[in-house]
């Protein structure tokens, strides 16, 4: 059966092209930072309880952490996959259904995930001996979630995968054969732990900088993290270049050029990076890691729209009359609500002490 | 149509959606009320200057904190999956037309997350001012995100001018989008007042807990009594369709009509107990039953806002099983499985029938239906058919039951997926059609030479029917058979005696045994209805044989036979389920209880239940039937027979057939007649179900019966005949007119008699007389609907006894010129009617 006749007809737009791939590359960056954050800090807490000789309270500031990355993780998820169903939708549905018993199952995870998550903040000093296990757990739920999204963010790019449907259409279908799958799961996983290591030493310095002068101690051991992870993803990341198709891998025409470019980019940045983490320098190791995800996301973008590229042609949306006016709708709720957040940090930011004796009197 | 279909037989029909749905919209409105809930009792804290309520107030943060982040939000999420796995067409349709309301509600999601996480770290660190300030942006995000919402989900219902414009603003401004927004809120806050309830009846201390429970206890009544205003409002503001939908058509809603409806008195109730009783013993337990109404409550709004939308899934644009209602006739037209995207088998054979059924039910079934599951399941529903009727129900599909989607297959699609349905997806039914006795019953002897009379007998109709109330409980009031007969006194001007004469019956094969006399009627005819027949079960023999004679002065002076036809064989169960009556020979207990039952689920009556306790349910008693009044609101019982089962049966003329044993098929065939051997079906004069339902249908609606103007409407463009164009009649009395056909009684020139009616029982063939103004028409031609010759195969000579007996062929007495069978010579005018004399043009050889 030709996969060209399964993939069903594109939606019209609202709004020209451009804008939601600009409104998908921007969030898919906060979510991807969120998303490290919490499934890195959770792995290395875990790994932290494993190894046992990490202090108590500073893993106990971390646990308290990971519901509020939790929280955000989900909701900066939501942009993008939105976005990501308004641009391919036919595709995103369709790998959706095709593993659906696993795709829903997210839900109970994230909840298992985020529940545990609280119980593990709230609890910490009462869990004894069970926080290995307790962050374990929680480590576990939510890289099920993230294999979960990997399959389906890489069935959606395989079309000719998608015939498996008419042997296994209870939703049961992983695309484990698919060679891109475990390099970009464990590409993703290694990422989220040299984010959340450097978020860690971000804190601390951060801290520091505010007259803590023992969270100056802990960025080095931080930044190992950070170093180690992002070591191991070059080689990782390699894999997963070479996993991908020829057609990929050696285009040409801007696109292509595109694609090599921000690889070349992302690789640049992230020795730079390695080299400021190597000498301690946070901030810079910070900015020149925040290109690199940059420079990722672009190149997951373009190699996304490689890969599409002989499917999408025929599945283009069909060209009506846009309507700018929610657009512009949507662009000032947006202002409006950042405003509101920064207006929410400083008004419990700017609060002095007279508001704290205030509260408690 | 577009997408592939997960297969997931038992946890479909919605089961998913309402399981994740309902917790999560239970958990949002709390989302949004809690927020005003908290910011307002931190208020009272600091008015009343009270450490006991602001501790309680952080205790209630902490648990809103927990289960609206972690359950709301990410049940939330798993609504939008779930919603994209069980129906990727709408919910990309809902992304794509809305997609900048879900990114403003987004933003918003970002406002309240960000707004409540610090609410709930600050209580100790912000002035009173400040964190009350957070917890008054929280509530205004959290409403911005229902508003939002609300729009979207309204849209779904309501899209209104969008239908037209395409327009963002005018489907999301919809309708009823106002007193839905004002619906929730108060609902939202109604559940915020439960949740206080709840939290409030765990406070150790007496005296705080009574005061925060009565104050909770008005965070539930006074928005109740807002909700119910605003609900009015809704339903007003729905328009007609949706309306009749929910409230009228959708049998399935009632009891979540009935559940909304009374839960609020019980929410009354419970709440002002709460409020008087003191023990905490008491009152945990009382809000946590509250809480469960709640759930219940708005799990029941949402079933009925759900349900309103039926057949669409976005009303009068996208049906249910992804069908958008605009390309509906060009997929009737190029087959369901040449349309979808997502099918294996689009060339049907025999060995991939199955197959292409299954693919045909996932397509077309189970996006609404689950097989075997808690919600929907289709099993019990298709159990009862036949492949046959399955298929004559999917064919009808969307009239008289609306809440289903016109059937959007070709013929054949319509028969793999019924075969499918009843063969493959439930255990074929074992219990097929009845097998008749052959009747070996011979004519009586007849020896012109010395006859002095001849005696004609015949029943009015030939096509009674009997439910054999005593059997199964209940009774179709269908009229008996009248037994006629004139008696012919042969000579060369033969008369019709009428007076000084006796003619009696006796059924031969029937036990009990049955005789009587008839009556005359001074004008020759002699008749008698014979109520209280029963064929025999074990063999099956559908008629009887009645034996007349006519005695004059004690003398006998003519003797015939005729057959009488009762068929018991009705075609219910091929619908309604159940099997052949084991001591009857037709409707079963079993499967009138079923009709009861259904009649009971559409029209709030209790029947089945006093059929179960042994009342037989006569229908005449509110439908009018030919013999009694009925009620004089409800449709007579033949409008309301047929302009029901109109809808569920295919528009065709094999329908009859289905109810009435009236083909060859069927072991009772009760239209023998010329007519069906020369291949003329009911509809011929009848019409096709719908055509035939509107005539009646029409009568009634005359009558200022709303069931038959709202059958009507269902019925409207199904028909082969234009509904204005139908001319209403009564039953049993305005009949098609056999002269339609037979114009001047001469060889007809058109086989379409429908929708010219007789205008009273004197025009109907049975009381009808010759042009002489002697004979009726069934002495000579037989019974209306097996008029001679009339098959024999298969049932002996039966049919054509008297022929037989008195001509010794099967056409109608007299036929090839035999005057002499009355006349003793042969006769030259044709006193009868046009023709009487030629030869008979349809000869059985």
């Amino acid at each position: 059966m030709n996969p060209l006749q399964l993939i069903p007809a594109a939606d019209p737009l609202q709004v020209p092209w451009g804008w939601f791939q600009i409104f998908l590359t921007a969030t898919f960056l906060f979510h991807l930072i969120a998303m490290n954050l919490m499934l890195g800090g959770t792995l290395i807490n875990f790994f932290r309880h494993v190894r046992g000789q990490y202090p108590a309270d500073l893993l106990e500031d971390t646990a308290h952490k990971i519901p509020f990355s939790v929280a955000f993780a989900v909701n900066f998820g939501v942009a993008p996959l939105l976005f990501l169903q308004v641009l391919h939708g036919q595709f995103i549905y369709t790998s959706s259904v095709l593993m659906a018993s696993f795709w829903l199952l997210i839900m109970p995870l994230l909840i298992a995930a985020y529940g545990t998550s609280y119980f593990y903040s709230f609890n910490f000093r009462c869990l004894s001996n069970w926080h290995t296990v307790i962050s374990g757990l929680i480590a576990i739920l939510m890289l099920g979630v993230a294999f979960i999204f990997t399959c389906n963010l890489s069935l959606m790019l395989n079309p000719p995968a998608w015939t498996a449907y008419f042997e296994r259409p209870e939703g049961l279908i992983l695309n484990l054969s698919d060679p891109t799958l475990f390099p970009r799961f464990i590409h993703s996983v290694l990422g989220s732990i040299a984010v959340a290591g450097l978020g860690l030493a971000l804190w601390h310095d951060w801290q520091a900088r505010r007259g803590n002068s023992d969270s100056a101690q802990l960025i080095p051991a931080d930044l190992r993290w950070f170093s180690g992870a992002t070591m191991l993803n070059f080689a990782f990341g390699f894999w997963y270049f070479g996993s991908l198709p020829e057609g990929v891998r050696s285009a040409s025409g801007f696109t292509g050029s595109l694609l090599i470019f921000f690889l070349l980019l992302g690789i640049a940045t992230a020795i730079l990076a390695l080299i400021a983490a190597g000498t301690l320098r946070v901030r810079a190791t910070a900015f020149w890691t925040l290109l690199t995800l940059t420079a990722m996301v672009l190149v997951r973008e373009l190699v996304r729209s490689l890969l599409l590229n002989p499917w999408i042609s025929t599945t283009e949306p069909a060209v009506t009359a846009f309507q700018y006016s929610p657009l512009f709708f949507f662009l000032l709720t947006l202002a409006g609500g950042l405003w509101l957040i920064w207006f929410i940090i400083r008004l419990v930011t700017s609060s002095t002490q007279a508001d704290t004796k205030e509260a408690r009197s | 149509m577009n997408y592939p279909i997960w297969q997931l037989d038992a946890f479909g029909g919605g089961f998913l959606i309402a399981l994740i749905a309902v917790v999560h919209v239970f958990i949002s409105h709390f989302a949004v009320g809690g927020g005003l809930f908290l910011v307002l009792m931190e208020r009272k804290a600091l008015a009343e200057n009270s450490n006991a309520i602001m501790d309680y107030v952080r205790r209630h943060a902490k648990f809103f904190l927990i289960l609206t982040m972690v359950f709301g939000a990410m049940t939330g999420v798993g609504i939008w999956l779930t919603i994209s796995l069980l129906n990727p067409t709408a919910t990309s349709h809902l992304i794509h037309t809305f997609v900048f309301a879900w990114a403003a509600e987004w933003v918003f999601f970002l406002a309240e997350i960000v707004s409540i996480l610090f609410y709930y770290y600050t209580f100790d660190r912000l002035s009173p001012r400040r964190h009350m300030l957070l917890g008054w942006i929280y509530f205004g995000c959290a409403w911005m995100s229902l508003f939002l919402i609300n729009g979207i989900i309204d849209y779904m219902l309501t899209p209104g001018a969008w239908l037209e414009n395409r327009n963002f603003w005018s489907g999301f401004f919809n309708p009823t989008f106002w007193p839905a927004l004002f619906f929730r809120t108060f609902l939202a806050l109604m559940i915020a007042g439960l949740f206080g309830l709840l939290t409030s009846t765990w406070i150790k201390d007496r005296e705080v807990r009574h005061t925060l429970v009565a104050y909770c206890g008005r965070w539930l009544l006074i928005p109740l009594a807002l909700l119910i205003l605003s609900a009015l409002w809704y339903k007003a503001a729905l328009p007609a369709a949706q309306q009749e939908m929910i409230f009228q058509t959708a049998p399935e809603l009632k009891i979540f009509l009935f559940l909304f409806t009374w839960l609020s008195p019980v929410f009354v109730g419970l709440g002002l107990i709460l409020a008087v009783v003191r023990p905490m013993a008491i009152q945990r337990p009382l809000a946590l039953i509250l809480l469960f109404c709640g759930f219940c409550y708005i799990g029941s709004f949402e079933f009925i806002r759900e349900g309103g939308r039926r057949p669409y899934i976005i009303h009068n644009y996208l049906y249910s099983n992804s069908i958008l209602k605009d390309d509906l006739a060009t997929v009737q037209a190029q087959g369901v499985l040449n349309t979808a995207r997502w099918v294996k088998n689009r060339t049907v054979t025999v060995d991939n029938q199955k197959d292409a059924g299954r693919e045909l039910f996932n397509l077309l079934c189970l996006p609404c239906h689950s097989a075997g599951g808690p919600l929907n399941d289709i099993r019990p529903r298709v159990a009862t058919f036949t492949p046959e009727t399955m298929g004559s129900f999917l064919a009808a599909m969307g009239s008289t039951n609306p809440y289903m989607p016109p059937f959007p297959g070709n013929k054949q699609e319509q028969t793999i997926l019924a075969d499918y349905l009843t063969n493959n997806l439930t255990p074929p039914r074992s219990d097929t059609g009845l097998t008749a006795a052959i009747d070996t019953s011979a004519p009586l002897p007849f020896d012109p030479e010395t006859a002095t009379h001849v005696l004609l007998a015949s029943t009015d109709r030939s096509m009674t029917m009997s439910s054999q109330p005593a059997l199964s409980g209940i009774d179709l009031s269908f009229a008996p058979p009248t037994l006629q007969a004139q008696l012919i006194e042969r000579s060369p001007s033969p008369s019709v005696i009428a007076n000084n004469v006796t003619i009696s019956y006796r059924i031969l094969n029937h036990q009990p045994l049955l005789s009587g006399q008839l009556k005359g009627n001074g004008d020759g005819v002699y008749s008698a209805q014979l109520p209280g027949l029963n064929p025999a079960r074990n063999p099956f023999s559908p008629h009887v044989i009645a034996e007349l004679t006519a005695t004059q002065d004690g003398q006998e002076i003519a003797q015939t036979t005729t057959r009488i036809r009762i068929s018991t064989e009705l075609g219910c169960r091929s619908c309604h389920g159940g099997s052949w009556s084991t001591t009857g020979a037709g409707l079963s207990r079993e499967t009138a209880t079923h009709i009861l039952a259904s009649h009971d689920r559409r029209s709030n009556t209790s029947l089945a239940e006093a059929h179960r306790t042994g009342t037989i349910i006569t229908c005449s008693d509110c439908h009018k039937s030919s013999n009694q009044p009925g009620q004089p609101d409800t449709l007579n019982l033949s409008a309301a027979m047929h302009g029901f089962h109109a809808g569920f049966l295919a528009f065709d003329f094999e329908s009859c057939n289905y109810c009435h044993a009236s083909n060859f098929a069927s072991a009772s065939n009760t239209f023998d007649g010329l007519h069906a051997g020369l291949g003329l079906e009911c509809g011929n004069c009848h019409g096709t179900i719908s055509d035939h339902a509107a005539s009646l249908l029409k009568h009634e609606a005359a009558q200022g019966k709303k069931m038959a103007v709202k059958r009507l409407n269902q019925l409207a463009g199904t028909g082969e005949v234009d509904q204005n164009e139908i001319v209403a009649r009564t039953p049993w009395t305005m009949q098609p007119d056999c002269l339609n056909c037979h114009e001047d009684f001469a060889p007809p020139e058109t086989m379409d008699g429908f929708n010219t009616w007789t205008t009273d029982s004197a025009g109907l063939f049975h009381n009808r007389t010759d042009e002489a103004g002697v004979l009726r028409c069934t002495s000579c031609h037989g019974p209306t609907h097996g008029i001679y010759p009339a098959d024999s195969e298969g049932n002996g000579q039966a049919a054509v006894l008297q022929p037989l007996q008195y001509q010794g062929t099967p056409y109608p007495i007299s036929a090839d010129r035999g005057c002499a069978v009355c006349h003793t010579m042969d006769m030259e005018d044709e006193m009868h009617h046009p023709g009487s004399l030629a030869n008979f043009r349809n000869r059985l050889d």
